[in-house]
């Protein structure tokens, strides 16, 4: 049987930025700081917030589970560290502005560095000593979300879905954002460990088809990935599938697009069509979770960009400070001029250096003035020449220039007519726009505005 | 610590592109146009463009400065208006007259709307429109071009050899259309259309350097080949069914395509992304309306040429177009 299938796939627009991927990609995933205190959030993903279940001045063991909601799409989070709980107060969170955390200091004396788990993982992993149910409630006790940055409840992704009989479970190695790259290294490193996750994620969710889509510009990960499934016990009917490189490819509708050349519906989520898709750190969590016990706690992020002495992929406790891990790789170049939660082309610019790592945190990006001037500057826009660039490249098939505008104008049920809920926020018309205006700010703030509407008005 | 962080919205990068850049692109491929018209058209020719082009920027910055708006004369876009706008205009026009147009195209094409990007009407043709009206006597005389070959038999019925005007290939094509004969011989001068050497507005009598501009822009991404192809296609289409029906008194379409100012049209003119509608299915319906419409007044209207017409028309459609033409997400409707 063929496991190597080579469609160049793709989608409708997207662009394509420089990758710089250079400055990290060889650097093999290292231990990340100690940290003396880190703070929890309590929504770190998409869905209910958590409410805490420990108080002030408690002690918690690192792995133990600090705050939980019983609403079906919540995920729990717990503790990263041995330590006292030191305060419950708010902290700079990159979608809601500010969000409750705990902060746990973290026990001076003992306090291990937790070691990945992907030495426990091997050829000879067999995913049918597992029962799916079993899954399924260790992956929600884990508090596993999608680690690639939406960060959905992945319990809620892998329910079955009995409508659909032909379920496909799409793996995202694609990366497609520069800069980043965490995943890779996870492709490369934790090989066995991601495929163990990947069985398991088959058996709870039922999926008949598994494909690992990984990018063309990625073909080391390609190949590592191929070998171990020919070295696998039942790896041969999951297939590796090149897509074309190319942002937003990693987005889950446009992967979908690009391989099984479905559409999901606007407003609508992947398994509403028999299709889950998985990020290949998420599948590696899921193993770690259901093997191991352990929950997710710690995370590869990949520290990149020209305005960071050290750059590399770390290891870090969920709860780390921006600040600490830029100062553990370093420090800030005298050029760096952005701190950016995410990569260049969805990521969030902060300033609040004490803003924890989450579940969702890929990449800790660094640019530079230089690199700012090249781009785009805020501030140096110029009007809109009607020339459907942001069009072109929409991969939502929308009219970008049209809802921003509205937006601009206050027009928000102009926007809802250009469908402006069906934006994924990607970046492309931005990225694209010859006259640098901030299309994409202004569609999030539409959203925005939208949902406050919303609430002020009772039904 | 970082000091002085920049905070703004996603993305943090962008393409090296900006509206300047877009522009220029424009004003670097219209060089062999100019070029070919100061060759065939000599000094007047070049003073004229250059007429146009200072008055253009002199009046954004004057109504910048009246609007206290920032001064928006970096974007090239004054530039563009007053080239295109000389390139149309007939190459012995007195020069007071190619001010008055290039501060009505500006003040009263652009400005008045709110500048760049606001505008309804192609600023350019808005300012030929308002010359045309005002002086139709100078904007309908062609002075032969400097280097006519003597020896080339003219198209015009003045055939003293000292004559400084004459007819275009269009206005004898008008001619065959109305005495029902006449057109095989307005076909013989497809070589002078391709290469310039007849009489006609500024930049409009050289296909080749227009097309040379044109395949530029193409070539750098700078303009979509919609609107062209539309234009180009729906325009040989129509003469083509002309030339079918009685190629005496109907030019061929190869002539056609290369005289008067439908390659200036197809490849500067409407494809002014300002004033042509945004969508793909939007540009089509644009480009084949203002081909269409150009072959309408040309082969069955009262004037000889109707580029101008053609495209202020279909610029008043655009918003229109722009509305029957949304585009519906890739996911199709919500459902809400």
């Amino acid at each position: 049987m063929e496991i190597f299938t080579k469609i160049n796939n793709s989608f409708r627009g997207g662009v394509h930025p420089a990758e710089n991927k250079h400055l990290t990609d060889e650097r093999s995933i290292e231990a990340g700081p100690m940290a003396k205190e880190v703070a929890i959030m309590l929504s770190q993903h998409t869905g209910a917030v958590c409410q805490p279940l420990v108080k002030k001045g408690d002690v918690v063991k690192a792995g133990q589970k600090i705050g939980d909601n019983d609403a079906f799409i919540s995920a729990p989070v717990h503790s990263s560290i041995n330590g006292k709980v030191k305060d419950i107060t708010l902290q700079s969170h990159t979608v809601l502005g500010r969000s409750l955390a705990l902060v746990i200091e973290a026990d001076p004396v003992d306090n291990p560095l937790k070691e990945p788990s992907f030495a426990k993982f091997g050829a000879d992993f067999d995913a049918e000593a597992f029962a799916g149910e079993k899954i399924r409630n260790a992956v929600r006790d884990a508090g596993i979300v999608g680690m690639g940055g939406a960060g959905f409840p992945t319990r809620v992704k892998i329910e079955p879905n009995p409508t659909m009989p032909e379920r496909t479970l799409i793996i995202n190695g694609c990366e497609c954002e520069p800069y980043i790259t965490c995943d890779y290294r996870v492709m490369l490193e934790w090989t066995y460990q991601v495929i163990a996750g990947v069985k398991l994620a088959r058996r709870a969710s039922e999926c008949s088809q598994v494909i690992i889509a990984i990018e063309d510009n990625k073909p080391q990960a390609i190949e590592t990935i191929q070998t171990a499934l020919k070295n696998c016990r039942s790896g041969a009917d999951i297939k590796v599938v090149t897509v074309k490189t190319k942002y937003p490819q990693g987005s889950e509708r446009q992967l979908i697009n690009a391989v099984l050349k479905k559409i999901v519906p606007t407003g609508s989520i992947p398994p509403k069509i028999g299709v889950v898709v998985l990020n290949v750190a998420t599948t590696a969590a899921i193993a770690e979770a259901v093997v191991c016990n352990q929950p997710l706690t710690h995370r590869v992020v990949t520290v990149t960009g020209e305005g960071i002495a050290k750059p590399g992929n770390f290891y870090v406790p969920i709860g780390t400070q921006v600040g600490e891990l830029i100062e553990f790789c370093g420090g800030a170049t005298a050029a760096a001029a952005k701190v950016i939660l995410g990569g260049p082309m969805m990521g969030i610019a902060i300033a609040d250096m004490s803003t924890p790592v989450t579940k969702t945190t890929g990449a800790i990006t660094i640019l530079t003035k230089e690199q700012l001037q090249h781009s785009r500057i805020a501030g140096s826009e110029t009007p809109c020449i009607r020339c459907g660039r942001c069009l072109e490249t929409c991969p939502e098939n929308l009219m970008p220039t049209k809802i921003a505008h509205a937006v601009k104008y206050n027009l928000l049920d102009l926007a809802k007519d250009y469908f402006m809920s069906a934006c994924t926020e990607c970046g492309c018309c931005s990225y694209v726009c010859p006259a640098n205006i901030e299309l994409t700010g202004l569609i999030k703030t539409g959203k925005i505005l939208v949902a406050r509407q919303a609430k002020r008005m009772p039904q | 610590m970082i000091e002085n962080l920049t905070v703004t919205p996603a993305p943090h990068i962008g393409k090296a592109i900006s509206t300047r850049r877009l522009m220029t692109d424009v004003v670097i491929s219209l060089v062999p146009a100019v070029a070919a018209a100061g060759y065939y058209f000599r000094a007047p020719a070049l003073i004229l463009i250059a007429t146009c082009v200072i008055s253009a920027m002199a009046t954004e910055w004057i109504c910048n400065r009246f609007r206290q708006k920032p001064v928006s004369a970096g974007d090239f876009s004054a530039v563009v208006t007053g080239i295109i706008l000389a390139l149309s205009l007939p190459p012995n026009l007195p020069i007071w007259t190619a001010v008055i147009g290039s501060v009505f195209a500006i003040a009263i094409g652009k400005m008045v709307f709110g500048g760049l990007g606001a505008n309804i009407f192609n600023p350019a043709m808005i300012g030929r429109a308002f010359l045309t009206a005002c002086f139709g006597m100078l904007m309908t005389t062609w002075a032969v071009p400097a280097t006519i070959n003597a020896a080339m038999p003219k198209i015009s019925q003045d055939t003293s050899p000292d004559a400084i005007t004459q007819a275009t290939p269009l206005a004898w094509s008008k001619q065959a259309v109305k005495t029902k004969s006449g057109a095989e011989m307005v076909n013989q001068q497809l070589r002078a259309c391709f290469t310039g050497e007849r009489g006609g507005c500024l930049g409009e009598t050289s296909a080749i350097a227009l097309l040379v501009g044109g395949v530029f822009l193409l070539a750098r991404g700078t303009i979509n080949f919609i609107i062209p192809a539309g234009v180009l296609l729906s325009a040989a289409v129509f003469a083509a069914l002309g030339y079918l029906i009685n190629p005496q008194s109907y030019v061929s379409p190869l002539l056609h395509l290369t005289s008067g100012g439908i390659l200036l049209c197809a490849f500067f003119i409407a494809t002014d992304p300002v004033t042509a509608p945004l969508t793909t299915t939007g540009r089509w319906i644009f480009g084949i309306g203002v081909g269409s419409m150009i072959m309408l007044i040309r082969m069955v209207g009262e004037y000889p040429e109707g580029v101008m017409y053609a495209v202020l028309l279909m610029n008043a459609l655009t918003p229109l177009i722009d509305r029957f033409c949304r585009l519906i997400p890739t996911g199709g409707r919500p459902n809400v």
